[in-house]
């Protein structure tokens, strides 16, 4: 199971598992993780699983969450990340995060159509509760409305938050740009999202940007809290609810 | 921007009629795709008629602004978006109404893809599955949404985007064209810049040729034209199980333009520094 160890100063203080349920970390003593410094919030932080993925989400607190050495208000974490907290680490052991494995549904013994035809509303809900039937996959398919955010966590932009509405979103200086960025010798358009219909993808423009610290080799898919790079700026991606 | 297009369509290795229909309107730089569906020759009617009305309704609000919009209006759009959405809200009426004043048409109907190039603003209004594409810095994005079964079950997280490429459930369209009295149409609005190319093409090239080729095409053919028939070439190639129609714009800076900008560029830059010096 994969756990997460509270450091001071290299020794370990305390180890707590991550299950079902988010461990909380503040300093006020009902927290999982207590850390016990005035640097702390009462409600600091959270780590849980989503979808798989182990992330981790800052509570508003005052002084901030950081993983490795980036300010984060919620990102995703891998084996050996660490969450700093004031002067305390927590170091994440997460081998054993294994997602659980989706047996693909089996394909539907749906007649073949070769002929283009059009659902009206009542067979066209009918038939999306069946496909939905035939995967667990649809517990993710919440229909909750889902905001996708990106948000600015170091350089100069025209705004700190910009919550993607278009299928084309883009980063760079020129006045068509969605985020626009400012500075000298700062390109024209340096990378550009899209949304696609299985989720965002990062792609290049003047410059590469980077993903979770590892430059993109063609567009790139973004999951919650990844942090993108590119052209002096650094931002997450976060969906909110 | 200057803007260069080229089109082209086949009736595929395997159909016998070819029920898409396009439209390029080089003088208005508006660009028209529908693919038509209903058995017979009907899918032809459906198509050809959605693409002359998208056509005329945009002619005439090009020559009269203020010539009368149809359907509701949504905030927030240019006048050439609003003008779109009024012209695919009038073409469905005109195929609804087709198809119900006619038994042997019913049932007709057809995917409509319009898009609209104001200098360096895109309008593109979009119903059923064909798409537009944009290539820019050499990635291909997809600038339209499938209004499919398999893309909504994707939407949905019920389906990997490979899982609905392998799906038999394709063909299944959740919007079209002229099946009920009323369609929404999606508006995207996207600010374009010099040397991006725009695909708009039918599900026919989509089905038979991967994203990765379609990007290599559009990247080693500069003339749209010589693209728009390798795409086509490239649809019957991998099967041709479709009627396939593809249109390519290509958009370049304005050549005029481009000097015009450095010696206004120069200007502002000798005032920055005498407005700097200054202080």
């Amino acid at each position: 199971m994969a756990k997460l160890s509270l450091m001071f100063e290299n020794k370990l203080v305390k180890e707590v598992p991550i299950g079902a349920k988010p461990v909380r970390i503040g300093r006020s003593p009902d927290n999982d993780i207590v850390v016990d410094n005035l640097a702390v919030s009462n409600d600091h932080a959270r780590v849980y699983f989503d979808a798989g993925r182990l992330v981790v989400e800052d509570r508003g607190s005052l002084n901030g969450t950081f993983v490795n050495d980036l300010r984060v208000e919620r990102a995703t974490l891998h084996d050996g990340d660490s969450i700093w907290i004031g002067k305390h680490h927590i170091k994440v052991d997460a081998i054993a995060d294994a997602p659980l494995q989706y047996q693909s549904p089996k394909k539907a013994s749906a007649p073949m159509i070769n002929e283009t035809m059009v659902l009206d509303t009542k067979v066209r809900r009918e038939m999306l509760q069946q496909a939905a039937a035939m995967g667990e996959r649809t517990q993710f398919a919440s229909d909750r409305i889902k905001v996708p955010t990106i948000v600015v966590l170091s350089g100069r932009t025209d705004a700190k938050e910009y919550i993607l509405t278009n299928r084309l979103t883009t980063i760079g200086k020129s006045a068509m740009a969605t985020i626009k960025l400012k500075g000298w010798f700062k390109p024209a358009m340096a990378a550009q999202i899209n949304q696609r219909d299985d989720g965002y993808y990062v792609g290049s423009g003047a410059k590469i940007p980077a993903v979770n610290g590892v430059a993109i080799s063609g567009p790139t898919k973004l999951n919650d809290g990844d942090l993108i790079e590119v052209a002096g700026v650094r931002v997450n991606f976060i969906v909110r609810e | 921007m200057q803007v260069a297009s080229g089109g082209a369509t086949d009736v595929g290795m395997v159909r016998t009629n070819n029920e898409d229909s396009y439209r390029i309107m080089g003088a208005l730089n508006l660009f028209v795709l529908a693919d038509g569906m209903g058995g017979e020759a009907h899918g032809e009617v459906a198509s050809s008629l959605a693409v002359e009305t998208v056509v005329k309704h945009c002619l005439e609000g090009q020559q009269n602004p203020n010539a009368p919009l149809s359907g509701e209006e949504k905030p927030g759009l240019t006048e050439k978006s609003r003008r779109l959405a009024s012209a695919v809200h009038l073409a469905n009426q005109e195929v609804f109404a087709s198809a119900s004043q006619n038994a042997e048409q019913r049932g007709m109907g057809a995917t409509l893809t319009a898009a609209w190039i104001d200098d360096v603003n895109l309008s593109v209004a979009h119903v059923g599955d064909s798409r537009v594409y944009l290539l820019r810095t050499g990635v291909l994005q997809q600038l339209t949404s499938d209004h499919s079964l398999v893309a909504e079950q994707v939407r949905r997280g019920i389906l990997t985007a490979s899982e609905a490429e392998s799906s038999t459930m394709q063909n299944v369209l959740l919007r079209a064209l002229g099946t009920q009295p009323e369609v929404e149409a999606d508006i995207e609005q996207v600010g374009l810049f010099p040397n991006d190319v725009l695909l708009i093409c039918s599900d026919g090239l989509t089905r038979m040729v991967t994203e990765p080729e379609i990007a290599g095409a559009l990247q080693s053919e500069p003339d749209p034209q010589k693209a728009a028939e390798k795409l086509v070439k490239l649809a019957n190639e991998g099967g041709g199980v479709d009627n396939v129609t593809a249109i390519v714009v290509s958009l370049k800076p304005e050549a005029k333009g481009w000097f015009s900008w450095l010696r206004s560029g120069a200007n502002k830059s000798v005032g920055g520094n005498g407005t700097a010096g200054g202080h």
